[in-house]
């Protein structure tokens, strides 16, 4: 019973949660649309964060165009850096983001030529660059309203959350109509999703454990310059799935898996093949420091032995500087 | 009209002749007894004493029955439960100081042994020997050893938590060199808890099995159901959490008005009524950023679901009795031990870093998040300011002499009153008074000798004529109450009181106040009323003589003016500096700057 009364309201605890609050926003849009867990985990409005994306990919096909073919005994090798910026809003009272990132970086590979549905030609090709800049907003539907105050971020629980996400790439990466290989893709193209996240159990740092979910549509426009040819594409469904976890309060891990199913390339009217392939990975993801978060993950498809499988596999990380102008100033009153 | 007149007294008669004729030919069937016990439960913490935190079963055990407002505890635990149990001040039943702080020149004095002395009878004991079934569940805090533990003491059946305080989930403890609970039943030491034990919830279960074990063979019961709830760690299931979440963002102060507001609506506090000063080294909540409140809120609003959940438990007891046809023979004594906790036990307990004890609360009770808070493994009380409010509309809370230490809400309901339902008294009860209140309702007695023991007198008075609407109050003007603990001391005699508190929750002095004008204990007026000093000068030393009381030289409190800021007055809405607003010009007069 001594009289521990000295500063009894200290703000302490809430600016912690709130700062790691602000970091929670992670932001990495691949040209390939895949995301680490917790990217819809939802954050104080008025946040801003910086992605920046390291991505190296290896596989049988672009895997920045959806609408590539696989080629057999094709190699293909991409060094791609994201880099982006991303806002925090209140709208309507739900969470919302707008982000946008682009996309750089060089790729070569094998890439066949194809006239009238038949492969004519093969040649190594390289390209680098800028790709097409991608505009994202996700706003949420259900779940904890906006975290308008740090009394809202320290709250916040996400329990059942859904939201709607629209994407938009706008066709002004570097694009050579000469060749298949390109950063860019020449075409608006775009895409519907609805990430969900699902809590299990306490929301305690240390103790978080996510099912997360984000089934979501990609609409293509048409490519009319596609080496000389006209490049049409189906929607391609996504399913992309993790199960994360906290290991302790600053690391955590997920096991990824993602689905694609559609997205059939027609060149010049004759029809290629559908996409259906599934890739598992795993994701080790580390905050840093209250500001700064990282991220390193694995993935690679599955089933991918045969001579026409899709086989792709990538190393990604991502590092994430997120800050909020009341969470700085207040860091800054206390000397931190 | 006389005609109605001579009905009436002949229809009176007859009902007086068969009442005195009904116990000849059936003996009036002795009523069970229910002592619902809350520990650290504020005064104004239920909807009977004007709380916003909903606890409906209790609410309806008062209205059912009669409310308390002068009624006194001591100042913490141990003590209130030793005189509970035996109706002895605590200086003679063995808590003269409470067992972790009994002081150098305390120790091996007769009355000081930090357990309930086995010189003194309890009240399990003798209703146990008057033919009641005696059961106990929940905190005992009287002593671990095997010839201390409450079946030693009279219990016939228990669950207890022997420690002044424990985690609701398991058998953590708090400090290293005691990190695990000790239970017993049924005088049995536990090596394990219950599966999906929850401290409210399982003293509950147990009590309800106990009553159910026995039913049928006509014999009373006794039963003490001292509940852990809602004292610090607040430990609560998730579902209880979460039922009050911003509520009380807006501060102490807002909810202590508030609080103070219903009081006076219900009658509990008379009109005009002031609440006391806020702790000077509190701030304002209004002047605190809207995180802080938040924070601060958070830990009232798992506050209010401890209550709430002990709320609920009491009412499925409640609910039970009624179920076997019980509830119409029982007595329900319902109070808190002492004042709400405004003492962050946690520091204390974690020590400093690099010591023992701060390495076994990193490993046992480090989920310090918010969201962790009422998980096993976190520690979170809630601090003064929500004490003041668990007390109001009195000052400063648990451990204190202050009427926000001592004084609490006490609803008694039942067969013996004879009140009108839901009534509010004013007469000055103690807890002492259960231990010969009780045993004159059972029927029983309390016997000069006991085991070839003289037994000391009992300290407390029977309610039995206040409950049956035949006194206002079991003392009279000239009777007066004593208290002391850590040093702390005080009387209390009609509408006076004086106190002794340490500096600088008291003056080091001696304070006098009139508690009946002047609850919250404003103004002391030792100054200028020297003679009523005086006279309540010579009480204390009597008391001090009567029950041995041997001030401590060694106390928690020895250093507690060189750990505070000096004392200063919580005048409102001072400095004016925090609380200026923008000032705003007219509209009309604004204009751009001028090229």
């Amino acid at each position: 019973m001594n009289q521990n009364h000295a500063n009894p309201c200290q703000p302490r605890a809430a600016l912690r949660v709130a700062a790691a609050a602000v970091i929670a926003l992670g932001l990495c849009q691949s040209v390939q649309a895949q995301v680490p867990g917790r990217f819809y985990w939802k954050s104080l409005s008025g946040g801003s964060a910086v992605p920046l994306i390291f991505e190296s990919v290896s596989g049988n096909t672009n895997p920045f165009d959806s609408s590539h073919r696989v080629s057999a005994g094709a190699e293909f090798d991409a060094t791609m850096a994201m880099a982006g910026y991303a806002q925090t809003f209140s709208l309507f009272d739900r969470s919302a983001m707008a982000a946008v990132i682009l996309p750089m970086g060089r790729l070569s590979g094998e890439a066949t030529k194809v006239v009238n549905g038949a492969s004519v030609a093969s040649a190594q090709q390289s390209a680098s660059g800028f790709g097409d800049p991608m505009l994202e907003f996700d706003i949420n539907l259900i779940g904890p309203k906006a975290q308008k105050t740090i009394p809202d971020a320290v709250r916040y629980e996400p329990g059942f959350s859904l939201d709607v996400l629209a994407d938009l790439a706008l066709p002004i990466g570097e694009y050579d109509s000469k060749q298949a290989l390109n950063l860019g893709q020449n075409r608006w193209y775009g895409r519907i999703g609805a990430p969900m996240v699902m809590q299990i159990g306490s929301w305690v740092p240390g103790r978080r454990t996510t099912f997360e979910l984000l089934p979501s549509a990609w609409i293509f426009g048409d490519n009319t310059n596609y080496v000389g040819q006209t490049l049409k594409t189906d929607p391609l469904f996504q399913l992309d799935a993790h199960l994360t976890r906290d290991f302790n309060e600053t690391l955590w891990g997920s096991l990824d898996a993602s689905w694609y199913n559609g997205g059939k390339a027609t060149i010049n009217g004759v029809a290629g093949d559908k996409r259906n392939d599934i890739a598992y990975g795993l994701t080790i993801g580390m905050q840093i420091n209250p500001n700064t978060s990282l991220t390193f993950g694995y993935k690679s498809t599955a089933n991918d032995s045969g001579t026409n499988d899709m086989r792709l596999d990538s190393f990604m990380i991502t590092l994430i500087s997120g800050w909020h102008p009341i969470i700085e100033g207040s860091r800054r009153l206390k000397g931190e | 009209m006389k005609k109605r007149t001579s009905l009436t007294v002949i229809a009176a008669t007859l009902a007086t002749l068969f009442a005195a004729s009904a116990p000849a030919q059936t003996p009036a069937k002795r009523p069970n007894i229910v002592i619902l016990l809350g520990d650290d439960l504020g005064f104004s913490d239920t909807g009977a004493f004007g709380s916003e935190i909903k606890t409906p079963n209790i609410d309806a055990l008062a209205s059912d029955g009669v409310r308390f407002t002068n009624f006194y505890t001591h100042a913490t635990s141990s003590p209130t439960r030793s005189m509970l149990l035996t109706g002895v001040d605590n200086h003679l039943n063995g808590l003269g100081n409470m067992d972790e702080y009994t002081a150098p020149n305390q120790m091996g004095v007769p009355g000081y042994e930090g357990y309930l002395s086995k010189q003194v009878a309890t009240l399990p004991q003798l209703l146990k020997g008057a033919g009641y079934h005696t059961y106990m569940v929940g905190k005992w805090h009287l002593g671990k050893a095997p010839d201390l533990i409450p079946a030693a003491r009279g219990f016939e059946r228990d669950f207890t938590l022997l420690d002044g305080a424990a985690s609701y989930w398991d058998m953590t403890n708090f400090t290293a060199v005691a990190p695990k609970s000790v239970f017993t039943e049924d005088g049995r030491y536990l090596t394990e808890l219950p599966k999906d034990y929850y401290a409210t919830k399982t003293y509950t279960d147990k009590l309800i099995n106990f009553i159910d074990a026995n039913r049928g063979d006509g014999k009373p019961f006794f039963a003490y159901v001292a509940h852990q709830a809602p004292h610090d760690p607040f430990h609560l299931p998730k579902e209880w959490r979460n039922r009050h979440v911003g509520e009380y963002d807006q501060g102490w102060d807002a909810v202590r008005q508030a609080r103070l507001k219903r009081q006076i609506e219900m009658g509990i506090m008379p009109a005009g009524t002031q609440l006391s000063e806020r702790m000077w080294f509190l701030p304002d909540p209004t002047v605190l950023a809207p995180a802080a409140r938040a924070i601060q809120g958070k830990k009232m609003e798992l506050y209010a679901g401890m209550v709430e959940n002990l709320d609920h438990h009491i009412g499925r007891l409640v609910q039970h009795l009624k179920d076997i046809g019980e509830y119409e023979n029982t007595i329900f004594v319902t109070f808190g031990d002492n004042g709400a906790e405004g003492t962050d036990l946690f520091k204390m307990i974690a020590g400093s870093p690099g010591s023992r004890d701060y390495l076994f609360a990193a490993t046992a009770w480090s989920q310090t998040h918010p969201n962790a808070w009422g998980d096993p493994g976190s520690y979170v009380g809630y601090g003064p300011m929500w004490a003041q409010v668990s007390m109001t509309p009195f000052s400063q809370y648990k451990g204190w002499m202050a009427e926000g230490g001592i004084r609490n809400g006490l609803i008694v309901s039942g067969p013996p009153v004879k009140r009108a339902k839901g009534s509010i008294n004013n007469g000055l009860m103690h807890v002492a008074d259960i231990m010969p209140t009780m045993l004159e309702l059972a029927g029983a007695s309390y016997p000069e000798k006991l085991d070839g023991k003289t037994l000391p007198p009992l300290t407390g008075k029977s309610w039995s004529k206040v409950l049956a609407n035949q006194a206002e109050s079991p003392r009279t003007e000239q009777d007066y109450l004593g208290w002391e603990i850590f040093g702390n001391h005080a009387i209390r005699q009609g509408e006076w009181k004086i106190r002794w508190q340490h500096k600088s929750f008291g003056k080091g002095d001696w304070e006098l106040f009139n508690v009946v004008k002047d609850p919250a204990e404003r103004k002391d007026l030792a100054a200028s009323n020297p003679d009523k000093l005086k006279s309540m000068l010579a009480l204390w030393d009597r008391y001090a003589k009567d029950n041995n009381v041997i001030l401590p030289n060694r106390t928690m409190f020895e250093t507690l003016e060189d750990q505070l800021p000096p004392r200063v007055p919580d005048d409102a809405g001072y400095p004016p500096l925090i609380y200026k607003k923008q000032f705003l010009p007219p509209k009309d007069m604004l204009a751009e700057p001028k090229p």
